[in-house]
């Protein structure tokens, strides 16, 4: 059980109130010297941001990103921190520290950080905790930085109150069993909240590229007669660390979008990959394979390739879009009978969660694209 | 077909995408291609908001090659792209759909139509063409017409656009005979007149800030306005371009399209729908409702100035007069200030103040709503020592932003009000992300989305309000005062706003 770092947190409050107190003198104070300065200070925040966190570890990077946004995204943020193995001997505990950081030279608040520190089994006295500590009116963005608890009751609580619930199922074990239980919690009840997968936020500028191919009307006419696709994904060198939930969530939307049905359910291939067919609108099969590859410098679970290959009149084309680990750049190629048609290179950088979870924020609604890559998936396990 | 077609794009957050073409840059190697377009363009590259299938065709009287023409380009962009360093990777790719022709006779264009029948083969860019005119403006007329004559303007089915540069015209007749020339080859749909303002992120943000709060619109009106200030202030002179500045003025250079553009877009109706006609439409209907600056007014409503040597930032600076390009006697105004009324329902009797300077103190633009005082004062007169009437000004440049200011109580015992500033700032990391005014506007006449370029009839009801001030200025024997550099503009255009019992801001 570690303890808080009162260098940057200072003393615990005590309750709600206490810490609503803190965090108002720490405001004061700024005030005060910012009128030495002939500055005014503003409060400022759009959204509530609530981190839930068992690892020190998750819960400092998720208040570091959330920190970085602030000046975009200006939050108040509620850290709760659990224990990764709770004692359930142990006497439940909670404490409440208030933070102010300071991130410009105009000295602007746009950022309040709160920390919830729960030890034992202090689960179901979450929630109890941080509805007070949320800022009316604005939206609920919550955070769960680990495969969230289906069924567990704080879980559940705090989604009820949220507009948004992220997520990473980069780290789902079963992410195709996983992803659409934490859809189903999201989706019941009078109020739906909206979800984020940053693992498929993830993949928006592979579907921007592929898309582009098909903007150009020559190679459009050949996208109803796509009959094979293949995905890889990066793995660890000896291909222990199988993670294959992005390259299945971007089958997912390829087979949503252009109306494949399932045939087979997802077969194991050799070496942790999967090889199964769909059915096209027309009746014909599309051959789809997802296999892992070894890269030096991705992420393991990252889509490294795809190709999507399509008979025509002049020839079998072929459209690539190929990622290696060491660069920050991607070629989208089209060739047809395997000579080069086009070639481009184009940045595409790794885009760390800072920005994955900045463009998220930006959007409230639902994403109905990836509800129905979901809806793929779900009939595939 | 259009890009909507594509299965692939629903839901794609990135809704807008330039459909497969051939961008033709007349101007290929001019200024305003090194220094806004070229970069623009590989700024877009780099985001990868170009199509699959595109390329860039410059154009030149200068005869190069591809190689030494992309060099120059690659110049251009590593000294003013907004993201540097260049990244190599993609200049390549790039640069690989990038050409050079030069036009320097009749037969050039012949060349030009096989080159980029070529290019459209070569590039899969099935015929969509795209002309950029960043030439100097005596030029657009005969560019357009030997592009009809030479038959390069369209391509089979392919569609063609073309984007004309500001100014468009130097006043009411030669605008028309211009649009008359372009539409000898393309329809006005096809037109795209240019005024980079309106790609400007802040500008669009006006029209957000308007329909998308309902807080704003119902006290947006005569009831609550006391006036309107619309300052487009620079600090710079005239140096790199004094001898178009001295042919145009500040009125043409600046009121004529910017400020009016801003002017519009305060005071416009509601429009059914962000759609191109439908807002254009309500542009329109403002300035046709916009009372005219009479002879007899130029006195009341006008105020021209010209700056004198001076000090900006603590250095010494020349006055107009001495620069090299511009004679001694010119009575060009690089100082306007404008009263207008917008004679409608809403605006009714609220005057629009409007002014635009050179060599001002600083560099900034806003517009600022200036609300009615209270009805009644409660409070004594020493304790509203400090409150100015309500304000909402919505800043441009240079930190483009919101600001709101109201009274409020100071805390001490008994009533002492003073008035405090709400500001909305879009952060540091706002202003590193938002685009350039080009790379939005490319991207708009790409897709063939006029709402931020300027119609036929805009244009022409601009020059219809400038016009007879600059005749009247013309005809009168006076000369502009004169104002120090560095200074908020001639005295004059103090008077002229404390006749109305009213003093302009210091933005």
């Amino acid at each position: 059980m570690s303890a808080v770092d009162e260098r940057v947190w200072g003393q615990p409050c005590a309750g709600v109130a206490a810490l609503e107190r803190e965090l108002a003198r720490m405001r004061r104070g700024r005030t005060a010297q910012a009128r030495e300065q002939v500055a005014t200070v503003a409060r400022a925040a759009v959204v509530n941001i609530v981190v839930v966190a068992r690892r020190e570890i998750h819960a400092q990077r998720a208040s570091h990103t959330v920190e970085q946004l602030a000046r975009r995204h200006p939050s108040r943020t509620v850290v709760v921190l659990g224990d990764p193995h709770p004692d359930p001997r142990a006497a439940p505990e909670v404490s409440l520290y208030a933070r102010l950081p300071s991130l410009d030279e105009f000295d602007q608040d746009h950022f309040e950080q709160v920390l919830v520190r729960a030890h034992g089994a202090a689960e179901d006295r979450l929630a109890s905790v941080v509805t007070p500590l949320l800022v009316p009116d604005l939206p609920l963005f919550l955070w769960w930085t680990e495969t969230p608890p289906i069924g567990a009751r704080h879980f559940e609580e705090l989604v009820s109150q949220a507009h948004r619930l992220v997520v990473d199922s980069a780290d789902f074990a079963r992410p195709e069993e996983t992803i659409p239980a934490v859809a189903s919690v999201c989706f019941v009840g009078a109020q739906h909240c909206a979800l984020t997968d940053l693992n498929w936020a993830r993949l928006t500028a592979w579907r921007e590229l592929l898309t582009q191919f098909f903007d150009v009307p020559a190679w459009r006419e050949l996208l109803p007669r796509v009959d094979g696709v293949r995905v890889s994904f990066a793995v660890d060198a000896d291909g222990r660390e199988i993670h294959p939930s992005q390259a299945l969530l971007l089958i997912g939307w390829l087979a949503a979008r252009l109306g494949w049905r399932r045939v087979d359910h997802l077969a194991p291939s050799e070496a942790g990959g999967l090889l199964f067919a769909m059915e096209r609108a027309d009746g014909q099969r599309v051959r789809i394979r997802i296999r892992p590859r070894f890269e030096i410098g991705m992420t393991e679970g990252y889509v490294t390739g795809i190709r999507m290959e399509a008979p025509g009149d002049a020839g079998r084309t072929e459209f690539r879009i190929h990622r290696d680990g060491a660069s920050r750049h991607a070629s989208a190629t089209v060739t047809r009978d395997g000579a080069v048609v086009s070639e481009r290179i184009l940045p595409l950088p790794r885009t760390d969660v800072t920005e994955l979870l900045g463009e998220e924020l930006s959007i409230l609604a639902s994403d109905r694209v990836y509800e129905e890559a979901l809806a793929v998936l779900v009939t595939l396990a | 077909m259009t890009a909507s077609a594509n299965p692939l794009r629903a839901g794609l957050r990135l809704a807008r995408v330039a459909e497969p073409s051939i961008l033709v840059i007349f101007g290929g190697t001019g200024d305003l291609t090194t220094h806004k377009l070229m970069p623009a363009i590989y700024d877009l590259a780099r985001q990868r908001l170009l199509p699959a299938a595109f390329g860039v065709v410059g154009i030149g009287r200068a005869d190069l090659s591809d190689a030494e023409y992309r060099a120059q380009a690659r110049d251009a962009v590593a000294h003013n792209s907004r993201s540097r360093p260049i990244d190599e990777e993609v200049w390549r790719s790039f640069s690989e759909r990038l050409f050079y022709v030069s036009v320097r006779s009749e037969d050039g264009y012949d060349d030009l139509r096989r080159r980029l029948a070529q290019f459209d083969a070569q590039l899969g860019t099935a015929g969509g063409r795209l002309f950029y005119l960043a030439t100097p403006p005596a030029a657009y007329a005969p560019i357009v017409r030997a592009l009809g004559r030479h038959d390069v303007a369209r391509n089979g089915d392919g569609w063609a656009r073309i984007v004309v540069e500001k100014p468009f015209g130097r006043d009411l007749e030669s605008a028309r005979a211009l649009t008359h020339t372009v539409h000898e080859v393309f329809r006005e749909d096809e037109l795209f007149r240019i005024d980079h303002y309106l790609g400007k992120e802040t500008v669009q943000n006006i029209l957000v800030l308007r329909f998308a709060n309902a807080i704003f619109e119902p006290i947006w009106s005569r009831q609550y306005v006391d006036h309107v200030q619309i300052t487009v202030a620079e600090s710079v002179g005239v140096d790199d371009r004094a001898e178009y500045y001295d042919s145009a003025g500040a009125m043409r250079d600046v009121v004529q399209n910017h400020l009016l553009q801003l002017l519009t877009l305060v005071a416009m109706e509601p429009p059914a729908s962000f759609e191109a006609e439908a807002v254009r439409d309500e542009k329109v209907k403002v300035l046709r409702a916009m009372r005219p600056i009479g002879r007899d007014e130029i006195e009341a409503r006008t105020v021209r100035g010209q700056y004198d040597a001076g000090y900006i930032e603590g250095a010494t600076v020349q006055g107009y007069r001495q620069l090299r390009e511009i004679a001694p006697e010119s009575r060009t105004e690089t100082f306007v200030a404008l009263k207008l009324f917008v004679d409608n329902w809403r605006w009714e009797g609220i005057p629009f103040y409007l002014r635009t300077g050179k060599r001002m103190p600083k560099r900034a633009t806003e517009i600022a709503i200036q609300f009615r005082a209270v009805p009644h004062h409660l409070f004594s007169a020493e304790a509203r020592e400090g409150l100015d009437p309500n304000t909402l000004v919505l800043r441009i440049q240079p930190e483009e932003g919101i600001s709101l200011r109201f009274g409020a109580k100071v805390p001490v015992q008994g009533i002492r009000i003073r008035s405090v500033a709400m500001d909305f700032v879009y952060g540091a990391s706002f202003l590193v992300d938002a685009p350039d005014a080009y790379e939005t506007l490319v991207v708009d006449a790409l897709r063939g989305d006029g709402t931020l370029f300027t119609r036929q009839d805009e244009v022409e009801e601009q020059w219809k309000l400038v016009d007879p001030i600059l005749a009247a200025w013309r005809e009168s024997d006076g000369e502009a005062p004169r104002y120090p550099a560095g200074t908020w503009g001639p005295t004059e255009a103090d008077l002229f706003i404390g006749r109305d019992g009213r003093r302009w801001r210091q933005p």
